[in-house]
């Protein structure tokens, strides 16, 4: 026992030599909580928080999906929580509570400037914070997992120049024209759609995130702009919408439709031709590489980015997500 | 039910409630004049906006707002407050849908989403009566409760309603008639809803022993109580009627767009439902309000959102806008009503 001890001791002290480099390495002062060190120290579970920025969005399944899958591969115990309904007070106030039992954190910003200073406090009190899905660049998170968003943005703008041709003119509907995610998305696409004189982005519609909303603002878009060729949806919930209206009203020929992401109602009309293209962006794996990193880095490995990538899905090669979903 | 006698007398008879018919008729006929202000200000500055299709679209648009105004003109008369109705409107929409996946027969499938809303109606009611609580709190928590339940039964995920989902066909093709149909090749079915349901609204507030009892529970309640009128079974009357019509709304909302999710649909709704009442002339106070100055307040909130968003006007201005809609619209009937009560 006693020599067991001695041992156990040893990898400790390595151990906490190799997370101090680490986040020296990161950020200059990161050190670990003791509770922590003690924790992995005597090989119970990890405690791990995964705090999505709306648990009750499109995307939450997914993410959850991937965490679920991480916490049973990686031994450890992983919650997925956080607000219902994007609300910046509720994720901040529930971080808060689970501040003191949690061996680690990644997080998904509803907004970069509320969630920063919790990061930074739980960074201080030495719990690791990843971040995921939605990067917040202005903490000192240790790294991220998801989609490059600008980059996501400016694929988006380069599909939609592709199916047009290179002429023509664009709106760009988005949920929350507001929302970083958003902002990134658009300066990406617009960036790329710039680099072609034949396109012309007419004007943002910022639909609400209600489903009827949506459609109806498309629809008094479409109305008020009838010379538009091409509706560039920055994510999950306009794609649809889009198609649908492009469906409906027999504009197959004569308007485009790029959006975000597999959502089954946006795999259908990928499929009948109403959404020229979709960008994925992995949710499952995001979920999965949050609680990853934070396990990596309790390890006491290094961490750095992790960039789920864009998959790009239109009628040619639809038919490998389809049959998976159903 | 239909007893015009019963319904008129009492309120031309009595003087203080005379007074209140002759205040809102006026209130309609400003509600009116702003209407066709702002219609011919649009017309005006923008081709588009009286293109019949467009104005199909405004139609359909304001179609489930009105169809829930219907309900909430009841219980604002009838002096409570429902603010459970968008969740409402997600739990019966994403249900039905969720049994027609199921393979149900669309009317009971449909049944079945109507009558959970008449319990959330029912369950308001009775906790705003026989428990005491102010409607206003306990259709707070109601709110809260259903949006839970409907997250919890969908699992979060979202419902779509499509052949691939594995519905059958022929129950598929009717339900999307009723959300994306038109009649005569022209009226979108949502309106047909709308106008039917108006209708009969205007019928029962006006012209039954119901609707006057709605009138004299929301306008006093001792003076109702000791004129023999079961106040609280008025009361939650009211409330089913609204749980139902908001059920009926998150129907046809699936009907229309056939992809639903828990944690967006419906959500936010209450308040839009509220405004456009209010604006057309029912108060908070309770009774006031008549189904002819809903409507109106139904048409100024879907013009005004039309007309904002054809005329290029920024999301957030739009916002902003129909916010000093809401206020002007009630100051001008306040203001105008106490000079000439004074």
């Amino acid at each position: 026992m006693q020599h067991l001890r001695r041992l156990h001791f040893g990898l400790v002290m390595i151990l906490i030599f190799v997370l101090g480099g680490v986040a020296m390495a990161q950020d200059g002062e990161f050190v670990l909580a003791e509770r922590i060190q003690e924790k992995i120290a005597s090989g119970e579970p990890l405690t791990i928080y995964v705090s999505y920025h709306d648990v009750s969005n499109e995307f939450a399944p997914f993410i959850r999906a991937g965490v679920e899958q991480a916490a049973e591969e990686l031994g450890v115990d992983a919650q997925f929580v956080g607000p219902v309904g994007a609300d910046a007070d509720a994720q901040v106030a529930e971080l808060e509570t689970l501040l003191e039992t949690a061996d680690g954190i990644a997080i998904s910003s509803v907004s970069t400037d509320a969630l920063a200073p919790i990061i930074d406090r739980a960074l201080e009190a030495g719990v690791p914070v990843v971040t995921f899905n939605t990067d917040n660049p202005e903490s000192n998170r240790l790294a991220f997992a998801g989609q490059d968003l600008v980059q996501s943005g400016r694929e988006a703008g380069e599909l939609m120049a592709d199916v047009l041709g290179g002429e023509g003119q664009v709106i760009i509907t988005t949920l929350d024209a507001a929302a970083q995610w958003s902002i990134d998305r658009e300066t990406g696409a617009r960036e790329a759609l710039a680099n072609y004189p034949g396109i012309e982005v007419v004007t943002t519609v910022n639909t609400g995130t209600e489903p009827q909303q949506i459609y109806a603002s498309i629809e008094n878009a479409m109305l008020a702009n009838p010379e538009v060729d091409g509706i560039l949806s920055l994510e999950c919930c306009s794609t649809p919408a889009a198609g649908e209206f492009v469906q409906r009203n027999n504009l197959l020929d004569s308007v485009k439709v790029v959006g975000f992401d597999l959502l089954p109602a946006t795999i259908e009309l990928v499929q009948s031709g109403a959404v020229a293209a979709t960008i994925d962006q992995a949710p499952e794996r995001q979920g999965f590489e949050a609680v990853n990193m934070l396990v990596m880095f309790l390890g006491g490995e290094p961490v750095s980015n992790v960039d789920t990538g864009v998959g790009i899905y239109t009628q040619e090669n639809i038919a490998d997500v389809a049959e998976a979903s159903s | 039910m239909a007893n015009l006698g019963v319904a008129d007398t009492p309120r031309t008879t009595s003087g203080g409630q005379g007074r209140i018919r002759r205040a809102l008729s006026a209130r309609e006929a400003g509600v009116f004049v702003a209407l066709i202000l702002m219609c011919a200000f649009l017309a005006v500055s923008t081709d588009a906006f009286l293109s019949s299709r467009n104005l199909l679209n405004v139609g359909r648009q304001i179609s489930l707002l009105g169809i829930m105004a219907v309900g909430m003109t009841f219980v604002l008369i009838a002096a409570e407050v429902d603010l459970s109705v968008g969740s409402t409107y997600a739990l019966s929409g994403l249900m039905t849908g969720i049994l027609i996946v199921q393979q149900w027969a669309l009317l009971p499938a449909i049944l079945v989403g109507l009558a959970l809303g008449g319990l959330v109606g029912f369950l308001n009611g009775v906790l705003s009566t026989y428990g005491k609580l102010p409607s206003f709190i306990t259709t707070l928590g109601m709110m809260s409760i259903v949006r839970g339940v409907a997250l919890l039964i969908t699992n979060g995920e979202p419902v779509t309603v499509n052949a691939s989902s594995g519905a059958n066909g022929d129950t598929l093709s009717q339900f999307f008639w009723i959300g994306q149909g038109s009649l005569f090749g022209q009226i979108p079915m949502q309106l047909v809803f709308f106008i039917v349901i108006a209708f009969l609204g205007w019928i029962v507030l006006s012209f039954t022993t119901f609707g006057f009892r709605v009138y004299a529970v929301g306008g006093g309640l001792k003076a109702a109580r000791v004129s023999g009128i079961k106040v609280f079974s008025v009361k939650i009357w009211a409330f089913i009627i609204m749980g139902v019509l908001s059920g009926l709304a998150g129907i046809l909302s699936l009907a229309f767009l056939p992809s639903g999710q828990a944690g967006r649909t419906g959500v936010g709704l209450e308040l839009d439902v509220i405004a456009a009442t209010i604006v057309g002339g029912a108060s908070l106070s309770g009774g006031e309000g008549t189904m002819l100055g809903t409507i109106l307040g139904v048409l100024i909130i879907g013009v005004l959102r039309n007309g904002l968003i054809l005329l290029g006007i920024s999301p957030f201005w739009q916002t902003t806008i129909i916010g000093l809609v809401i206020i002007v619209a009630v100051a001008i009937d306040k203001w105008t009503t106490s000079r000439r009560a004074g």
